[in-house]
């Protein structure tokens, strides 16, 4: 058993490793947290190498004038999924824009392994900004707004790309909680950005990433959220301020703490740390608030176009309309999706540019994200419409939004979609409306109808009580019992034929055989007088029955027989010796006297028999 | 000469029998007579509700006719419920497939409704000749007559095996009419802002907005609501109390 288990383990051992050997190449990717951004606010740039291996050195030093660029760490994670071993390094680095204008990020060469991989070069666009973003006394100096509390055990930061902003503009906000790695969050409940005049989407799962910030290893919990802006004015976003369970490893009785100063000294300075796992942990509630954000919040500009419904973005769109042939008044689907980045939750569908001869009904839609927080991805109408005249296109859908880049409204359009509508509009009633013209008031609040309906019938009708199809009746199926015992009658019917048919031929059949009996046994010339005439006449008399099957062959006399074979004189004569000598031996024992048959005599008398057909 | 008269008697029976209840009860109860006329004065004298309720209690002894269905309809559609409306023309026209006023007042209660319709196949296109009633009936025919054939003759099996050949696509017209748009899974929406919906709750994404009146294809009932065809060639959950079949 033992020895089974070994094994088992070795096997899946071998799995693993053989998964991480033949692992995927290198890839890697750089992203910048937000490629808009004003003068004095910071942006991330990650810098994440999947299917990495272990040496690998990360650019120092990126040199782009106008940018500070300073590395601030690297997290390392591994996953493991169906026995597939993957990592991913993530290299962060901090960029701080001393000047507006449009950056360049020079591709980036890292060694792993045989590969040289290169990043993609990147574009930083740096608007100025009245206000620029100063520091806020951050122990983090890279930072902005930096709460570190509690002696750098953890801090708080509130990451929001843009500083002005329009109305229903969605703002991507990050809020940073880091840990000294030191400690262990024992409970932490999901930060809450606070403020007014603004929504705040749901924050999603926290990403846990381990950094390096000033030569210390931070755990931090990076949640990601938008906000956008509900009315003009100049608004404060934060603080954000969370409150953590920790627990951090509890000081040897021998070290004395400063009065009122308890994280003066390291804590983690302490000799326990040496030991990691021997001493015990104590748990500590700490507070953590991060610095608040201003953000001035701008009026759309006026000359919105009439199809703009409030989304504020930059979006792309695509339509198609099935199906393409349809009868006056059959429903067409037009599907369009609308891509891109913004507030997909005030976004309305998109509409017919020319309406006239269709009929809408309301759209459905269905909102796919892309990201964590649903500013960008695709979200997508359904419009059922329906012709009331026959076109020969679906008029191209139109669709507004405001670009907040380019501080103008921008209005989208589809293609026109080529339609086959086939049929007759619907024709008047031919009949008059009587009663209902007369005593019906207006149905409906009062309003003037294009068509009314018929009279009422004061006949009832031809009474039913059902609706089922006929084949699911009973009475249907009783019904056929007329014809199946049709058929049977007919089967019987027939079987008796074939039955009387086959009693026939088995008597003919009988008949054959003896009548060929007898006409060898004539032909062998050596039988007595007697005993050959007997044999003769029968066999005349089972020809006749062969012939005619309704006698029976022992009535046949000379007469029967030549009406049967329609002989003449001179044969029915013969025929008549022939059965009276037949006769004379059967009833008196001899013929005439003859004791012996002559061979002419038998040879008359065979070809007589053999004649007969 | 026997055998054609043999099949003279036997489509005689074959069509007569069906009807034979249908025609005996050709006399309606006087109960139900009056309340027909009763349900008909309050339609002329504008008093729809009460005409709407004494149809509904004439639907609801059994006694079933075209012109009930198409009254109680007018009725539905002067009170302004066209959903309803659109129903029971739909029920008249099950009983009757050739009632013109129903026809014609289908089509004004469809227009006045704005409401969505099935788009029949285009096998049921070229089927609209017939009624799955007829084409049951043409394939017992067919079959009947094939088998008389093969056992007075059974020498002659290619016109045995046409009879069975007719016998069996009249049979298959007579499934796909009685399964399809028009069939015994038609079912109307009378319900006002009723949604199909992608899964059985009330907060799933709506796959099509469904006006009253609007046809729709149950295919599976599961509690309170229905999985049906709808118009636009998608399907989708339908609350079981918003739609309602056409076949009693």
């Amino acid at each position: 058993m033992e020895m089974l288990r070994r094994i088992l383990f070795s096997v899946l051992l071998a799995g693993a490793i053989a998964q991480f050997a033949r692992g995927d190449s290198p890839k890697i990717t750089a992203v910048l947290t937000s490629s808009d951004v004003v003068v004095g606010e910071t942006v991330q740039l990650q810098i994440q190498i999947d299917n990495a291996g272990t040496s690998m050195k990360p650019p120092s030093d990126i040199n782009v004038p106008g940018l500070q660029i300073h590395y601030t760490g690297e997290s390392t994670q591994m996953t493991m999924r169906n026995f597939a071993v993957s990592s991913s390094i993530t290299y962060s680095y901090t960029i701080l824009p001393e000047k507006s204008g449009t950056y360049k990020i020079p591709p980036q060469s890292i060694r792993a392994g045989k590969d040289n991989l290169q990043t993609p070069e990147l574009t930083l666009r740096v608007a100025d900004s009245p206000r620029t973003a100063a520091g806020t006394g951050s122990n983090r100096p890279p930072s902005g707004n930096t709460q570190v509390g509690e002696d750098k055990i953890a801090f708080a930061e509130l990451l929001v790309p843009k500083k002005v902003a329009y109305v229903g503009e969605i703002i991507p906000v990050v809020v940073r909680i880091g840990f000294n790695s030191r400690a262990r969050v024992a409970e932490m409940a999901p930060p809450q950005v606070s403020g007014q005049g603004f929504t705040v989407q749901k924050l999603g799962e926290g990403e846990r990433n381990l950094e390096n910030i000033d030569g210390r290893s931070y755990v931090i919990f990076n949640y990601k959220t938008a906000i956008s802006a509900a009315r003009v004015g100049n608004f404060q976003i934060g603080p954000v301020e969370q409150k953590a369970n920790i627990l951090v490893p509890r000081r040897s009785s021998g070290t004395r703490r400063k009065p009122f100063d308890p994280f003066a000294e390291d804590p983690f300075s302490d000799p326990f740390f040496a030991l990691p796992f021997g001493g015990l942990m104590e748990q500590r509630e700490i507070a953590v608030k991060s610095d608040p954000v201003s953000l001035e919040v701008k009026a759309l500009p006026a000359g919105a176009p009439p199809t703009f419904s409030g989304a504020v973005g930059s979006f792309s769109m695509t339509a198609e309309a099935n199906p393409k042939r349809v009868q006056l008044g059959d429903p067409i689907t037009i599907k369009a999706a609308i891509s891109g980045r913004g507030n997909f939750d005030r976004m309305n569908a998109p509409e017919l540019s020319d309406e006239r001869g269709w009929h809408k009904y309301p759209p459905s839609s269905n909102f796919k994200q892309d990201d964590d927080v649903g500013i960008s991805g695709t979200k997508t109408f359904e419009l059922v419409v329906s012709p009331n005249e026959k076109l020969t296109s679906v008029p191209p859908l139109a669709f507004g939004y405001f670009d907040p880049v380019k501080e103008k409204y921008v209005t989208l359009h589809s293609e026109a979609v080529p339609l086959i509508v086939e049929g007759n509009a619907p024709a008047a009633p031919a009949i008059a409306p009587t009663i209902a013209a007369t005593s019906a008031p207006p149905a409906l609040g009062g309003q003037q109808k294009a068509q009314d309906i018929l009279y009422q019938i004061n006949d009832r009708g031809k009474i039913v009580s059902s609706f089922a199809p006929v084949y699911a009746r009973k009475e249907f199926w009783l019904a056929q019992l007329f014809p199946l015992t049709l058929a049977l009658g007919l089967m019987g019917w027939k079987v008796q034929n074939v039955r009387v048919s086959n009693r026939a031929a088995l008597r003919a059949a009988q008949l054959q055989q003896e009548r060929d009996e007898l006409l060898r046994k004539l032909r062998r010339d050596q039988l007595a007088p007697r005993e050959y005439f007997s044999d003769a006449s029968r066999v005349v008399q089972l020809k006749a029955a062969l012939k005619q099957t309704n006698i029976e062959p022992a009535t046949v006399d000379a007469e029967t027989a030549a009406r049967v074979f329609e002989l003449n004189a001179e044969q029915s004569e013969r025929m008549r010796r022939l059965f009276a000598t037949s006769d004379e031996f059967r009833y008196s024992g001899a013929g005439n006297g003859e004791s012996a048959l002559s061979s002419d005599g038998r040879r008359e008398t065979l070809e007589l028999i053999e004649s007969l057909s | 000469m026997k055998l054609r008269t043999l099949l003279q008697i036997l489509l005689l029976l074959l069509f007569a029998l069906p009807n034979g209840k249908g025609a005996a009860n050709n006399d309606p109860s006087r109960t139900d007579g009056d309340l027909f006329a009763k349900a008909n004065t309050e339609f002329a004298a504008g008093n729809f509700k009460g005409a709407i309720a004494d149809y509904q209690a004439v639907v609801g002894s059994g006694e079933w006719s075209a012109n009930l269905f198409y009254d109680l309809g007018n009725a539905y559609f002067r009170h302004g419920d066209f959903g309803r409306a659109i129903l029971n023309y739909d029920r008249a026209l099950r009983l009757d497939p050739h009632h013109p006023e129903v026809d014609a007042n289908l089509r004004i209660a469809h227009d006045q409704a704005h409401s969505l319709e099935l788009a029949p196949s285009a096998l049921e296109r070229y089927l609209n000749f017939g009624t799955a009633n007829f084409f049951a009936i043409v394939a017992a025919i067919f079959f009947w007559l094939a088998i008389i054939w093969l056992i007075l003759r059974p020498g002659r099996l290619l016109w045995t095996i046409a009879g069975i050949f007719l016998a069996a696509i009249c049979g298959f017209a007579a499934f796909k009419l009685e399964n399809g748009t028009r069939g015994q899974g038609l079912a109307i929406v009378i319900a006002e802002n009723a949604e199909a919906r992608v899964a059985t709750v009330d907060s799933a994404r709506s796959v099509l907005a469904l006006p009253a009146g609007s046809e729709v294809l149950i295919l599976q009932e599961r509690g309170d609501w229905n999985y049906a065809a709808l118009p636009n060639d998608q399907r989708g959950w339908v609350a079981a109390n918003a739609v309602e079949r056409v076949r009693l």
